[in-house]
This record gives C-alpha cells, sequence and structure tokens, in this order.
C-alpha cells in the first residue's frame, strides 16, 4: 500500500480482490472459486465486551495466513465463529463460499479446528483417538482408517508414540496429535489457534514444513500465534489484530512497513543550543512526545521520508549544528508489545 | 501429503445402527477395558451371585419350595440392577458429558459430521456403557431366578422393559444436566438430586391429585408386577390389596400401568432428544422451541388432567382416601372440601411452576435478542421470525398461561362438582380470575427475564418470592393475632396465588376464622397488583425491544 494512505488493510486485500474482478470472465471464475475465507464485518459481542469489532478479512486458497495479536486481541473469537462453534453478534463468515451461520453442516466438512491449549481425552491411546475421528469423519474401513491415522502420525513425526496414552504426552506431542487429528479428514482450510505453542524449535520447524506443504497442495491455513516471529517464519501473508480490530493486513512485509511508519523515533544530537533546538522542533506539526535526556534531543515523528529530511534542512538552516541525527524504527516485536500493552491499560 | 487440497470421501452412519456409531465405539474401547470394567463386571457378578445364593439357601433352610425360595432374589436383583442404572449410570453420563466439555473436548464433538442425533444416541449409549455391561453380568442371575421361581413372562417383561424406558428417561436427565450445567461437580449433583427427586419427591405429588407424576419411576409397573415377584402366599396377599388400588387411568380409557408409563416416559424422552438435538446442532441454541415448548406444556395438563379426572367419582384422587385406605377406616370415608381447594392449589402452583420453567427456557436473552436483531438487519427483513430463539416469548407465555388457568379450572372445577360436595358449582367467573393469575405471574416473569435478564428475575425472585413467605411463617408463628398481616405477607408472593385463589373463591372454602378475612382481600389486592406491574413490565419490555431495534438498525 502506498504511503500515507489510511490504516485500513482489509480493505487493502478487497482492492486486490477487484482488481482481480476486471473482466466479466474473471468475475465468472471468481464466482466458481470463492476465497478461501471471506469474513464480513464481523462483530462478536459477550454482554457489553466487543471482542471482534467490524473486521472484514479475504484470505485467497492456499495461503499460510497468520493472525497475530495480544492475548484478548479478538483472535479466538474469531476463529470459533469461523469453525461454526460460536455465532457472531453480526456479520457473515464464508468458507469456499459457503456461509458458516447458514450451511453448518458443509462448512463443518471444509474445515479442520486445532484449538488454543488443544485437549486430548486422557482415557485413549493416541491411535485410539485418531481412529475415533477417522470413523467420526466417515473415513470408511477400518484399513483405510488405519493407513489414514498411520499417514497424519507420519505427518506430524509421532509414528512411533501411536501406542501411548494421550494423557502421557508432553505438551508439544499433544499439540502434534491434535494437528494430526485436524488433517485426519483432508480438509480445504485449517484453523490453527496457537499452534505452536509448547513446540521445541525442531517441532516449530516441522510445523512450519508440514504447513507449507499443506498450503501448496492447496489447502488453506489460518493460524494465529501471538508470537509474531512465530508467525512471520511461517506465513505467506498476516493480520494484525488488536482491542477486536484489525490493525493490519498484507504480506509480511506490508505489515512490517505500515505498522513502522507510523512509529519512527528520531534522536537528535545537537553541539549545543539545545533548547533552542528543542523549541524549534516542538513547533513542528509532525513532531511529536519530545524529551531531552542529557545532550539527546529524543522525539517520535509522524510524516514520511521527505518531511523527515525536510526537517534536518529545517534544523541546519535555523544555525543549530548537528552531532548526529538517528532514526530508530521499533521492531515488529516492540509494536506489537506495545500493542499488547495498550490491550492491558484499556 | 497427499491430496492435501480434498476433502475425503464420507461414509455416514444411519443413526439407528448404535453400534457403529463412533462416539459409542469410542466409550465401548475407554470403559470396556480389562483393566477398568473387569473389576466393575468382578464386583457385579459377585453381588448378584451371592443375592441369588443367598436367596436359594435361606429358602432351603426355611423348608420352602424351590419356586417360592428363588423369587426373593429376584427383586433384590432389580434393586441392584436399578442402583447400577440408575444412579452409578446416570451420573456416569451427566459427569462424563461435563467433562468433555470442561476439557474442551467437546469441540471436536461439535464439529464431526454426524448428525445431531447420532451424537446424542453416542453419549447416551456410550457414556454408560460400563453400567450396561455390569447390568447384562447379572442377567444371567436373574434369568436364572426367574426360571426357577416360575415367573410368567407377562409378568418380568414389562418390568424390564420399564426398566429400561426408565433408565433412558435418567441417563436423558443426566445428560442434559451434563450438556447444561458448566460445573462438573454441579453436574454430577444436579443429575443425581433430580433421579433421587424422580423416585422420591416427585411422585408423591401423586397423593395430591397429579397422579401422570408417578410415572415418571418405575413404582407403578413394580408394583403392578409385584405378586408375580413374590412367594405365593405373599404374593396373594399382595394380589389381595391390589384390588383396592385403581388401575391406570386416561379420561375412559384403561390401561395397564407398564404401557401408560412407557407412554408418559415416552413424551419425556422425546423432549430431551429434542433438548440435546437443538444444544448439538448449535450450543446457543435454546433447550426448546418456542412451539415445542407451548405443545410440552399443553400435553402435560393433558395427562395431569386425563389421569385425575377419572379418580374424582371413585375417590382415589383423594390424600385422604389414601390415607384411610392404610388404616382400613374406607366404609364412611368422604372427602373434606378443604382437600379439594388445598388440591385446586397445588395443581395451580405446579402449573405456574412449570410455565415458569418453560417461559426461562424459550425467553431469549438480551444477547440473543441483539443478534436477532442484527440477523434480521442483515437479511433485510423487518421482524424477527415469530418462532425463532430470538424472538420475544410472551405470545407463547400467554398461550401457556391461558393453557394452565384452563387446566386448572377444569381439575378444579371436576373437584369441586363431583359427587362428593353436592349442590357446588364452580362458576365461569373462577376462569377469569385463574386466568388472571396465571398469565400476570407468566406474563410478569417473562418480560422481566427477557428485559433484564436471569440475574434480575433471580434476585426478583429470592425478594418478592420467596421472603415474604418466610416472613409471613415467622409472624404466623408469633401468635394468632399476626396471622392476618402475615396472610397478607405471604400473598406478595406469586408462588401463594394459585393456593389464594380457590381459598377465596370457591364456595366449598373453609378458611380458619383468622384468615377468613384476610385472605380473599390480599388475593384481590396482589392479584390488582400482580395485573398491573405485569402490564406496565410488558409494556417497558416492548419499549426496550423496540429501542433495540432501533439502536442495531441504526449502526452496524
Amino acid at each position: 500500500m502506498e504511503e500515507g494512505e489510511p490504516n485500513n488493510f482489509s480493505s487493502g486485500f478487497k482492492i486486490e480482490l477487484s482488481h482481480l474482478r476486471t473482466t466479466k470472465y474473471e468475475e465468472l471464475l471468481m464466482n466458481f472459486h470463492p476465497p478461501a475465507i471471506e469474513i464480513r464485518s464481523l462483530r462478536v459481542d459477550y454482554g457489553d465486551f466487543l471482542a471482534v469489532d467490524d473486521l472484514s478479512l479475504t484470505v485467497p486458497r492456499g495461503e499460510v495466513f497468520g493472525l497475530v495479536g495480544p492475548n484478548g486481541a479478538g483472535k479466538t473469537s474469531t476463529f470459533r465463529v469461523l469453525t461454526t462453534l460460536m455465532e457472531p453478534t453480526y456479520g457473515e463468515v464464508l468458507l469456499d463460499g459457503v456461509d458458516v451461520l447458514e450451511d453448518l453442516e458443509t462448512a463443518r466438512r471444509i474445515i479442520g479446528y486445532m484449538p488454543d491449549l488443544a485437549p486430548v481425552p486422557s482415557d485413549l491411546k493416541v491411535w485410539e483417538f485418531l481412529d475415533f475421528h477417522a470413523a467420526a469423519y466417515g473415513i470408511g474401513s477400518r484399513a483405510s482408517r488405519r493407513e489414514r491415522v498411520a499417514e497424519c502420525l507420519e505427518e506430524v513425526a509421532l509414528t512411533d508414540q501411536c501406542e501411548k496414552w494421550c494423557g502421557e504426552l508432553s505438551r508439544g506431542q499433544t499439540q502434534r496429535v491434535v494437528l494430526a487429528k485436524t488433517l485426519l479428514h483432508r480438509p480445504r482450510v485449517l484453523i490453527l489457534d496457537e499452534p505452536a505453542s509448547g513446540l521445541d524449535p525442531l517441532a516449530r520447524r516441522d510445523l512450519r514444513n508440514a504447513l507449507r506443504r499443506l498450503a501448496d497442495g492447496g489447502a488453506t491455513v489460518f493460524v494465529s500465534s501471538h508470537i509474531l516471529s512465530e508467525l512471520a517464519e511461517m506465513c505467506s501473508s498476516l493480520c494484525v489484530m488488536n482491542r477486536g480490530r484489525l490493525l493490519a493486513a498484507g504480506t509480511v512485509d506490508q505489515v512490517r512497513h505500515q505498522l513502522c511508519d507510523t512509529r519512527r523515533l528520531l534522536t537528535l544530537t545537537p553541539l549545543s543550543h539545545h533548547s533552542e533546538a528543542a523549541a524549534w522542533l516542538s513547533s513542528q506539526a509532525a513532531v511529536h512526545e519530545l524529551r531531552i535526556e542529557g545532550q539527546q534531543i529524543i522525539f517520535g515523528f509522524g510524516a514520511d521520508d521527505h518531511a523527515q529530511a525536510d526537517l534536518l534542512e529545517g534544523l541546519i538552516r535555523h544555525g543549530i549544528r548537528i552531532r548526529s541525527f538517528e532514526e530508530k524504527r521499533s521492531s515488529f516485536e516492540d509494536i506489537l508489545v506495545e500493542v499488547a500493552q495498550n490491550n492491558r491499560t484499556r | 501429503m497427499s491430496n492435501g487440497n480434498s476433502s475425503m470421501p464420507h461414509v455416514r452412519h444411519p443413526v439407528w445402527k448404535v453400534w457403529q456409531n463412533p462416539i459409542f465405539r469410542r466409550y465401548c474401547r475407554s470403559r470396556l477395558r480389562l483393566r477398568g470394567a473387569g473389576v466393575a463386571l468382578l464386583i457385579a457378578v459377585l453381588i448378584a451371585g451371592f443375592i441369588v445364593a443367598m436367596a436359594g439357601s435361606i429358602g432351603v433352610g426355611s423348608g420352602a419350595n424351590p419356586q417360592d425360595s428363588a423369587r426373593p432374589a429376584i427383586i433384590a436383583l432389580l434393586v441392584l440392577q436399578s442402583l447400577i442404572l440408575f444412579i452409578s449410570g446416570t451420573a456416569q453420563v451427566a459427569g462424563g458429558m461435563t467433562a468433555e466439555r470442561d476439557e474442551g473436548v467437546i469441540d471436536y464433538q461439535r464439529l464431526i459430521p454426524m448428525s445431531p442425533l447420532s451424537k446424542v444416541l453416542g453419549y447416551l449409549f456410550g457414556l454408560p456403557v460400563r453400567e450396561y455391561a455390569m447390568f447384562l453380568a447379572t442377567l444371567p442371575f436373574t434369568a436364572w431366578a426367574l426360571w426357577r421361581g416360575g415367573v410368567s413372562w407377562h409378568t418380568w417383561l414389562p418390568l424390564y422393559l420399564i426398566l429400561f424406558s426408565s433408565t433412558l428417561l435418567y441417563h436423558f436427565t443426566g445428560l442434559v444436566t451434563g450438556t447444561v450445567v458448566r460445573n462438573r461437580r454441579w453436574a454430577f449433583l444436579i443429575s443425581i438430586g433430580l433421579v433421587f427427586a424422580l423416585y422420591t419427591i416427585i411422585p408423591q405429588m401423586a397423593k395430591f391429585g397429579l397422579v401422570f407424576f408417578k410415572y415418571l419411576s418405575i413404582t407403578p409397573v413394580f408394583q403392578e408386577s409385584l405378586p408375580g415377584l413374590l412367594p405365593k402366599t405373599a404374593g396373594e396377599i399382595v394380589r389381595a390389596g391390589q384390588q383396592l388400588v385403581p388401575t391406570a387411568k386416561f379420561f375412559n380409557l384403561d390401561f395397564s400401568e407398564a404401557v401408560f408409563t412407557a407412554f408418559s416416559q415416552g413424551g419425556l424422552i422425546l423432549t430431551f432428544t429434542v433438548m440435546l438435538c437443538r444444544k448439538w446442532r448449535r450450543a446457543e441454541s435454546h433447550l426448546l422451541g418456542k412451539l415445542w415448548a407451548v405443545g410440552f406444556f399443553v400435553w402435560i395438563q393433558f395427562l395431569l388432567l386425563g389421569n385425575a379426572l377419572p379418580l374424582i367419582d371413585p375417590g382415589n384422587l383423594f390424600p385422604s382416601r389414601g390415607f384411610s385406605r392404610m388404616v382400613r377406616i374406607m366404609p364412611d370415608w368422604s372427602p373434606q372440601p378443604g382437600e379439594a381447594v388445598l388440591m385446586s392449589g397445588i395443581y395451580g402452583f405446579v402449573t405456574m411452576a412449570l410455565m415458569f420453567c418453560l417461559a426461562a427456557i424459550i425467553t431469549p436473552s438480551i444477547d440473543h435478542q441483539r443478534r436477532g436483531w442484527r440477523r434480521v438487519r442483515k437479511l433485510g427483513l423487518s421482524t424477527l421470525p415469530r418462532f425463532s430463539d430470538e424472538a420475544t416469548a410472551s405470545g407463547f407465555v400467554l398461550v401457556m398461561a391461558l393453557a394452565g388457568a384452563f387446566g386448572w379450572f377444569v381439575f378444579t372445577r371436576a373437584l369441586v362438582e363431583s359427587r362428593w360436595f353436592p349442590g357446588q358449582a364452580v362458576s365461569l367467573g373462577t376462569l377469569g380470575y385463574f386466568i388472571a393469575v396465571m398469565t400476570a405471574c407468566g406474563l410478569g416473569f417473562q418480560a422481566l427475564l427477557e428485559t433484564k435478564g436471569g440475574r434480575t428475575v433471580g434476585l426478583a425472585t429470592l425478594l418478592v418470592g420467596v421472603v415474604p413467605v418466610m416472613a409471613g411463617a415467622v409472624l404466623s408463628a408469633i401468635s394468632d393475632r399476626m396471622i392476618s398481616f402475615a396472610v397478607w405477607l405471604f400473598g406478595m408472593s406469586p408462588a401463594s396465588l394459585p393456593f389464594y385463589a380457590p381459598g377465596s373463591l370457591l364456595s366449598i372454602s373453609e378458611l380458619p376464622a383468622e384468615a377468613a378475612r384476610a385472605v380473599p382481600r390480599a388475593f384481590y389486592f396482589w392479584l390488582l397488583v400482580g395485573v398491573l406491574l405485569a402490564g406496565w413490565l410488558v409494556v417497558r419490555l416492548r419499549q426496550a425491544r423496540r429501542a433495540m431495534a432501533a439502536s442495531v438498525a441504526g449502526k452496524p
């Protein structure tokens, strides 16, 4: 997206899609191949608490799409609506063109859902748990179920644990068993809520590869996490939520660019005339939160690169000799920490 | 992964093939493991074996014939089987269901593409599968005792059919409790409490004219079969005693106890099935749809009247008749007018309580209403579909109130105009008052619940429904002079109106002198207050709904 555009990334995605709908043929094609996930004006209330606020989002097929946000951002509520487990207060959710609120049964066949802190029944062995779900999903004969269970266990590298009791698994192993369960019926849309939590780096890498393979096979993976680096590694695109609202969406670079641009921090170290420099800076419209720390003047700057160059030129013209002028951009993690803090102080 | 982009072909299991149901099989796997089930089965076999051996040895010791010595074991085995299925099984169903929800595993089951009925049946037979196995383990002993005791199949077959239908009823109770109650411990306690109530407390209402409630337990069929299960001499005595006890009558139809019990329990089982299917289809759904709730209420009225009315003229409906039968003072017996007034009050009270329960089920919460209005906006409609969960329940509660008042009036009229109280009549004006009581209480309750939510209603129930009764009871105990003041306090509680109405309106009413003036005055006063309050609450509800519709339509 261009700089200076409103920070509405969901509409950015819509623009992308509407751009595709330029000819009648393409429009027809779009009708036959609707996006994997389409959320329109989703709103979820819990009494007086607004958990998801006017969320609109489109996820194309074959993507590994990440949803990042601090705890309480509305990720799980969004996922529970997507998976038909919860009715939203308002809005439409379409999975592969199927309205999940109107056609529950079809939608449930399309999705594979792995909840946050995925539970497993402690009274079943790993293969029994998977076999039960394979049978429940109507995977025909015992032989074909066994074959499919073995495939999924192999996919999550747990073949050697199949005789173990589910209750005896470690946190990471439990996550992998539930992922295997989620894959059993070959869902077209996978919805994974914090799938990497509890996984060691090796297992995380395996998960990343597995998700990539699924996406390459045509499945769409919608995955959430509150750890951005985790998602940045595995997702082709992602979106950021806070306080129930969508803050940003796009490719990893697009999101980084969007969020960082509005949060640049400049540090100026004049040789002399500190107070004059500070006074002049304070009079500039784009400068905010200015403070002096020793020799340094630190301030936020809310404009683009050209304006930043003009600011430096203005300082020099004003007769202020500058020893150093630094720009510090917040890292992605820093931004999310800030977002999380905002969430807590809400 | 291979075929990563396509959903697998799906094989649907027929609902009726329970043995193929994946949920049932999952529990067979986990609950019938040799390690856990082996011990349970061994205990069941040991106890059953002990019962049979003990009964046989006592028979031999007392010199009884083989038939008579085998029969006592049958009843003891039946008690054991009932304990296994009713208590342990129900607790297992309620606890297991809550555990599934507690752990979050239930979300997986919600998503699996099985029909809601398949899921219900899977849990219904799967969760207590070990208890069914224990029951089956005791059956060979029962079969031996029945064969050895020469018990005809006419006796044992209905008994075991009703044992099975009662088991289903209690397990459904547990399943609904487990689905609705969030806390595992509470679900367990409530389900056991409900089974206890169904067995001990609720059947007692049969003694006060609400005969239908005794058919929720196995007791009537057991009593009917008892002579055939006892040693011959004892059986003959019991059979002779049973000649005095009325058979199940439904209006003018005569049924065996087993058929009528199956009929009564079947209706409840069907209703529970509907409740669970609705919850499985969508977790936010009300337990019952509006039409079903009204139908269920009318059906219960129909059963209550159908059971009660035929027993009025023979006198078997009156509590004192049962008492006099016990102490053998039959010949000069006749019911007291006060009994009829009290029975009318109890009928009205139970009808009102049932109406409150159903109103609570079908009344949408504020969240539900908001969601409904947003959906209306989304679909471009102008109003909520009348029968949807989100629509107002006022109209349906009104229908229930009218049906309840009519049933109450029919019952009261049949009592008062029976041959026991010659020359007495109940005027149509009484129906008007009954309608006022039911509609004021029903609509007031429903409107408050829909406008303010469950918390406010709970508080109101406590402060307006319970506290005045408690305070009145304390006052009346102080001295006789305080009774009229206590009557006014009692009258503040809607629960007292069904008792005050017959006490004030029926010509046969014989109130104690201290209350004779206060009861009618308190009744008319509080009824007027109730009607005005209900009217105001209904108006407030309409305003609130309009405001909500406007606010939801006005913003995204």
